[in-house]
């Protein structure tokens, strides 16, 4: 180390010391009682007279926070195939597992593994996909994502990511809360915890969901021990847009406005008499429900886009679809939401069926993707905004290069069972090396054998690119600082520009 | 190169001055007090039980103190000079000095560590495992003359520390305010009306209020809830399948247990070790659903044996954050970080849970199985039988294996399969000519076979035979095709072990296709009386009673001696890796072993309420505390280890707990009403300028308790108000309306059965619990998901609650039901006054009403102008008078009053 590296080094500690996260918070409550009165409710003092409660942590804790160090975006959009993607059939092109089709397993792969439902010997079973290398980068897709191809130089792929879990509900929790067990914050909510969102309208970690909830259920963008206030809220394409947000029959836009006057007026005289600022924070949250009883279905309307991009998404309005949730997302991080999560269902293709069949139900899965992600990639960009926001693409595991056998039976379709070992995912946008490939498996896709990442790795390098030091940031709980990394992760500076 | 120099030499000045030393004499420095957080805080991240750097652990005293690698110790008692600890605190180069590449410690820091060398390195106990001591209560006569002159023990000790602050309390709160604190602290209701007049007019003294509300049943359902979220009580069982579990027995039993007032040491022994009693009632073995709340994986394709590990893991885990505030999570994988608990001492508390017979099984066994009055008629009918024809320990066996049904073998354990395999994951299934191994049955020579299967097809039999297909054959099953059915054959008597040969055979079946499925085999003794007449019915009987149970509720049940299983110390916490063997013990360092305990749950549960233990009462005292002020005397309180904020009162907090265990007898409602009759409790809740300057967190009680209401409160209250509330007891969770789609399984579709009549106006408390899809209202007012443990709900305010409570039918339905309480009258502003007051328990002031009849006759002036409006009002199917409607706004205002959403 030389001296100058000791030097900054020493600048950095000193500065640290004095603003943390929680420092930052905590002084905010402390100081608020005479702010929050004058500001809020119009007795401006001079020195006062631009403050924005809705700026203000105390009184709402989604208030906006600079990141402590230089970040690269301000939100993230984030693509979960639930049930995990077949990495064999859409980027891991592997074709010496093609000249071991219908050959049993070796022996090698089986011994002291464990599988989901593999029992006994499996068959091994070659891509059941088409590959190109496409792009300048050349990278390896295959023909299930034609529309993809074309803007593949956007991405950087990681091709041996793996997890220790081979379960869908606890590799989700793995993925999305860093633990897989329940009770840790979601990766959202941490970002919405060490940033707040920037628009006030409307919520700060929004999910979108196609084909129903994830296996292990809400926890997935659950708050765990941070306030609830910073789990994901969840806006659906059927009934409310977000629950509760419309207003009942009987009660017409102005007739709300009043009551909402009324509310609010009763409560000031409250906080007159016990001068208990929590008050004057509900004051600002009842203020900030009815506007985003306004601003939300606003949103959510994806008729009122013009006729060119709602078909280069490929949405179906009124139905719940991954195409018009990618469309959603690009109108959301447009507007100023910090953490956008889209979950698909249908992605576990154990071949037990049609729908599942790696050479049959994928394809229809990848044809639902494959033309609202190309058109989110492309939208963003054309309105600058791709480069102030980061793109996760993947699922919780990948799957076996062995053709799936269930209790032992022969299996009328082609499936393939769960995988942690070496999976595909891919990241884009803000800081992201385009056309990078970082990581490599081994011939048959089975495991990596360079550039291994691991879960820790990929949430650090998300927080990298937001401004955070993974392993600084934390929040204390149960008598220790907790981190969403753990005790691990490594940022991926190979796919960082 | 000259500015890099430059500055090179001005950290070298910084740093000198840092190594500059006062010389003043210095007072005795504690270890506990100030020794310890310092270490904790700045070294004990890279010198404590997860890492030892350099050898150096601050950890354990006989740790600190060691010689290091080099040869000498880190630290030497009265010498901070020569001390190596205090050296590298001082370091110019920054890849020296400690904390490693952190800032450096301040000076009084260094020197206050420096003075606890000089002064010998005195090592010291956290004050928490100190037993607590009842503490001599501070006079009250040089208090306040607002507390009068008659002194509450609490009053002493807040009045003492308030002083020294110069603060002043506040005056007590108007009655009608306490009365409405009161009720909902004990009920979670606003108070019945006759009762709350008879306080207010002073009919009846404070005391008796208390009273009459802590002997309504409504108090233990309000604090059912509390304790409910520490159990991590759910309708169904988690994970990805998260199918619906019948564990409602156990939340009863927790509501009766609160009513019945059960000591805190009892309520205890039996969540923990009820099936561990002599003759366990039902209500012991019950209570132990307590454990039975861990999730269980039904998810195709998962080990079982690793997720029965998650849940004794769970159990580890929750009985120290419910007991001692202690986060023994951290244990798992390596020594205690900041806390004395070595990483073996987390596996020898795990010895004593991981001796029972839930194995992560579908069926959820052990459970108890309750039996409707018909039913258990016929029981009795067949236990009388074995009275009369066997003995009364044969019957109360008998009885016994009606109810609980164990030990059993669960096949999911079987192993070389041959022509079939596990289905799901699960149960045994055999192709025709398939077999497989049960290895090590132990049958204590018993010749009765109870097996629960499920069949497709009919003609399969079952051979069993003893160590192989060339083995005796022990028994026979012929199946017939069935649902899930407990059936029974005889089976030839071994006294030995041996391994199960279990073979299939149904020729009618083509390849690969499943003969059956088969969950589990139990072995029992014949029922008595085999040659008398009605034997054959009664035998039916009995098999009729065990396929007829009403409710199932797992519970706990131990181990008998030849299932025992052996525990091992987990490397790195990872279940695969298993390594030394251990034996049950708790850490002695908290509290003594009595040796009159047997090693088992029941005698952990005696060490945990033993008067030795310190951890107790303090965490109970703290929480309950903590649910009547919004804060508890320790500030985490999850924690009352070295991490922990320190007590704001530690003399109080220990009185508190001493007169819980000694004069209280562990009785909740005994503490509940000591606290609230103190005239800190009864404070208003009013805040001065003053006060908010100088004390903003009220870290002194001069301010009366405000709290937001739970989010099982707002519901009930809202219904309460609305006069809506059932007041049905107990039973299975009910499902009230919650909109579309929020419960949606892909594969079974809406599973949210909206409950009919009565059942939609439930207390919060008997809403079904599902645990992947909490109840939406309940989740936006900050209640968990009831996947692990939660000590605390960190109250939130946001303006997704402002829209349930705007929005939400289940409002809607309650402000309009409380609207038409009242019948139209000529003066809308004398209705408007009532139902405020019907409300919030207090009278509104001319200002208030008007506020609100400004509101009302906007609305009133809406519906003559739209009068399509009324039509279908607020989602009901009425179409109201415009005056009902208007006052139906007026209560939907209301009922988002700030001071409606808590309680001052």
């Amino acid at each position: 180390m030389t001296d100058l590296e000791k030097l900054s080094l020493e600048l950095k500690t000193q500065s640290l010391a004095s603003t943390t996260r929680r420092h930052f918070i905590k002084d905010c409550a402390l100081g608020l009682g005479g702010i929050a009165m004058s500001s809020l409710l119009g007795a401006c003092t001079s020195s006062r007279n631009n403050y924005d409660p809705r700026l203000n942590r105390a009184l709402n804790p989604l208030a906006p926070l600079p990141p402590p160090h230089f970040a690269k975006v301000k939100s993230v959009i984030y693509l979960h195939m639930v049930g995990a993607p077949s990495q064999l059939e859409m980027f891991d092109y592997k074709p010496e597992l093609a000249k071991l089709h219908n050959q049993p397993c070796p022996a090698s792969l089986l011994d002291g593994k464990k599988f989901a439902f593999i029992r006994g010997v499996p068959n091994m079973l070659g891509p059941q996909a088409e590959f190109e290398r496409v792009g300048k980068s050349g990278n390896w897709v295959s023909d299930n994502l034609p529309h993809f191809k074309t803007v593949v130089d956007e991405v950087a792929f990681l091709k041996a990511v793996h997890t220790d879990q081979f379960n869908h509900g606890p590799a989700q929790l793995l993925m999305h809360t860093g633990s897989s067990r329940f009770g840790r914050p979601s990766l959202g909510s941490w970002v919405t915890y060490g940033l707040g969102t920037e628009n006030q309208n409307l919520p700060g970690f929004v999910v979108l969901t196609s084909g129903g909830t994830p296996d292990a259920g809400k926890s997935v963008w659950g708050s765990g021990f941070l306030p609830s206030v910073y789990q994901g809220v969840q806006c659906r394409s059927k009934g409310d847009p977000v629950l509760y947000l419309k207003d009942p029959k009987g009660v017409s836009r102005s007739l709300k406005k009043q009551v909402l006057e009324s509310i609010n007026a009763l409560n000031y005289k409250d906080y007159l008499h016990y001068q208990d600022p929590e008050i004057l924070t509900r004051i600002n949250q009842y203020e900030m429900a009815y506007r985003m009883q306004i601003t939300v279905p606003e949103v959510m309307n994806i008729n009122t886009e013009p006729d060119y991009i709602k078909a280069l998404y490929g949405v179906e309005p009124g139905k719940e679809s991954f195409a018009n949730n990618c469309l959603l997302a690009r109108k959301m991080v447009e507007e100023g939401v910090r953490f956008v999560q889209l979950y698909d269902w249908g992605w576990d293709s154990h071949g037990t069926d049609h729908g599942t069949a790696v050479d049959l139900g994928l394809k229809n899965k990848c044809r639902q993707i494959d033309r609202p992600i190309t058109a989110l990639l492309l939208d963003l960009k054309q309105r600058g905004l791709l480069d102030q926001t980061l793109i996760v693409w993947g699922g919780e595991f990948g799957r076996t290069p062995m053709q799936e056998t269930r209790e032992g039976k022969t299996m009328q379709y082609k499936g393939r069972d769960h995988h942690g070992e070496a999976f595909t995912m891919w990241l884009a946008g803000g800081g992201i090396k385009k056309g990078a490939s970082y990581g490599q498996t081994d011939d048959i896709g089975y495991s990596g054998v360079e550039g291994r990442v691991s879960v820790h790795d990929i949430q650090a390098t998300i927080l990298h690119l937001l401004g955070f030091n993974h392993e600084e940031f934390t929040f204390d709980f149960q008598g220790r600082p907790f981190r969403l990394t753990d005790v691990e992760g490594t940022i991926l500076n190979q796919i960082l520009a | 190169m000259k500015l890099k120099n430059s500055l090179f030499f001005l950290i070298i000045l910084f740093g000198s001055v840092l190594l500059y030393r006062c010389d003043s004499p210095n007072s005795e420095v504690d270890f506990s007090s100030q020794v310890k957080p310092l270490l904790n805080a700045k070294c004990i991240s890279c010198h404590g039980g997860v890492k030892k750097n350099a050898g150096f652990s601050v950890l354990f005293e006989e740790e600190a103190m060691a010689s290091l690698a080099t040869g000498h110790p880190a630290i030497v008692p009265g010498q901070a000079e020569k001390s190596r600890m205090i050296q590298v605190l001082t370091e110019n180069d920054i890849e020296q000095r400690m904390p490693y590449r952190k800032p450096a410690l301040s000076r009084e820091e260094i020197q206050l560590l420096s003075d606890w060398i000089d002064q010998g390195a005195k090592w010291g106990t956290h004050w928490a495992y100190v037993p607590p001591i009842k503490n001599e209560i501070p006079s009250l006569s040089s208090s306040f003359e607002e507390w009068g002159s008659k002194a509450h023990p609490i009053d002493g000790f807040i009045g003492k520390k308030m002083r020294e602050e110069n603060l002043v309390p506040n005056p007590k709160a108007p009655l009608a305010v306490l009365a409405r604190r009161a009720a909902l602290d004990l009920t979670g209701l606003p108070p019945n009306r006759i009762l709350f007049d008879s306080f207010v007019n002073q009919q009846m003294t404070y005391s008796t209020y208390l009273d009459r509300l802590l002997e309504n049943t409504a108090f233990g359902e309000h604090w059912a809830s509390w304790w409910l979220d520490l159990a991590r009580y759910a309708d169904s069982r988690g994970y990805e399948k998260d199918p619906a579990r019948s564990i409602w027995p156990y939340r009863d039993w927790v509501i009766r247990a609160f009513n019945q007032d059960m000591p805190f040491d009892r309520f205890t022994q039996l969540q923990l070790a009820g099936d561990l009693m002599p003759n366990p009632t039902a209500d012991e073995l019950v209570a132990t659903g307590f454990h039975r709340n861990t999730m269980n994986n039904d998810e195709g394709g998962t080990e079982d044996e690793e997720f029965r590990v998650a849940a004794i893991i769970d159990r580890v885990n929750t009985t120290f954050d419910v007991w001692q505030s202690t986060t023994m999570s951290c244990v798992q994988c390596h020594s205690h970080p900041y806390d004395p608990i070595k990483h073996k001492q987390y596996y020898e508390l795990m010895a004593f849970f991981n001796n029972t017979r839930d194995e992560d099984t579908p069926d959820e066994a052990p459970i108890y199985r309750g039996y409707s009055a018909n039913e258990e008629k016929k029981l009795q009918s067949v236990v009388e039988w074995v009275k009369e024809k066997g003995s009364a320990e044969k019957a109360t066996y008998f009885e016994r294996f009606a109810h609980v049904l164990e030990p059993k073998f669960q096949l999911h354990n079987c192993t070389d399969f041959v022509l079939g395999e596990l289905s799901d994951s699960k149960y045994l299934a055999l192709w025709n000519n398939g077999s497989a191994y049960l290895r090590n049955v132990d049958t204590q020579g018993h010749t009765s076979l109870y097996f629960y299967y499920s069949a497709g097809v009919e003609g399969t039999v079952i051979t069993l035979r003893k160590n192989g297909p060339k083995g005796a054959v022990l028994g026979q099953l012929a199946l017939q095709k069935a649902n899930w059915t407990v059936a029974k054959i005889p089976f030839a008597k071994q006294d030995e072990p041996f391994d199960l040969y279990i073979e299939a055979k149904n020729n009618r079946l083509g390849p690969e296709q499943n003969t059956s499925r088969i969950h589990w085999f139990a072995f029992a003794p014949d029922l008595p009386g085999k040659k008398e007449k009605g034997y054959v019915a009664i035998e039916k009987t009995y098999l009729d009673v065990l396929n007829a149970p009403e409710s199932t509720t797992p519970i706990l049940v131990e181990n008998p001696s030849f299932m025992q299983r052996e525990t091992r110390l987990f490397e790195r916490g990872s279940w695969l890796a298993q390594g030394e063997l251990v034996t049950p013990n708790v850490p002695e360092n908290i509290a003594p072993w009595d040796v009159k305990w047997e090693k088992n749950r029941l005698g952990l549960a005696q060490w945990l309420v033993s008067d030795n233990n310190p951890l107790t009462a303090r965490t109970l005292v703290n929480r309950i505390w903590a649910q009547l002020f919004g804060k508890g005397l320790v500030t985490t309180l999850e924690d009352l280890g070295t991490q922990s904020e320190p007590p704001t009162h530690p003399e109080l907090l220990d009185w508190l707990s001493v007169d819980l265990m000694t004069t209280q007898q562990w009785r909740i409602k005994t503490l509940l009403k000591t606290i609230m009759t103190s005239s800190t409790y009864q404070q208003s809740s009013q805040w001065s300028e003053e006060k908010h300057t100088r004390d903003p967190l009220n870290t002194f009680y001069a301010v009366g308790p405000k709290k937001r209401l739970t989010a099982e409160q707002i519901r009930d209250q809202a219904l309460y108000v609305a006069q809506l509330l059932s007041k049905k007891m107990y039973g299975p969770g009910v499902m009230p309306p919650q909109p579309d789609g929020v419960w949606e399984h892909q594969y079974l579709g809406n599973l949210w059965k909206e409950s009919k009549g009565e059942d939609r106006y439930r207390r919060a408390v008997y809403t079904f619990y599902k645990r992947t899809s909490p109840y939406p209202s309940f989740v936006s007012f900050d209640a968990g998901s009831r996947e692990v443990c939660l000590i605390n709900r960190t109250p939130t305010n946001t303006p997704l609650q402002a829209l349930v409570t705007l929005n939400d039918p289940v409002f809607l339905e309650a402000a309009y039901a409380f609207a038409r309480r009242y019948p139209y009258s000529n003066s809308p502003k004398s209705i408007i006054s009532s139902l405020y007051e019907d409300a919030l328990y207090s009278t509104p002031s001319e200002e208030r009403v008007a506020l609100l009849l400004t509101l009302y006759e906007a609305a009133i002036k809406e519906y003559t102008a739209f009068p399509e409006q009324l039509i279908a009002f607020f989602g009901t199917e009425d179409t109201p008078e415009k005056e009902v409607a208007a006052l139906a706004v007026v209560a939907n205002a209301v009922m988002n009053l700030d001071e409606f959403l808590t309680r001052s």
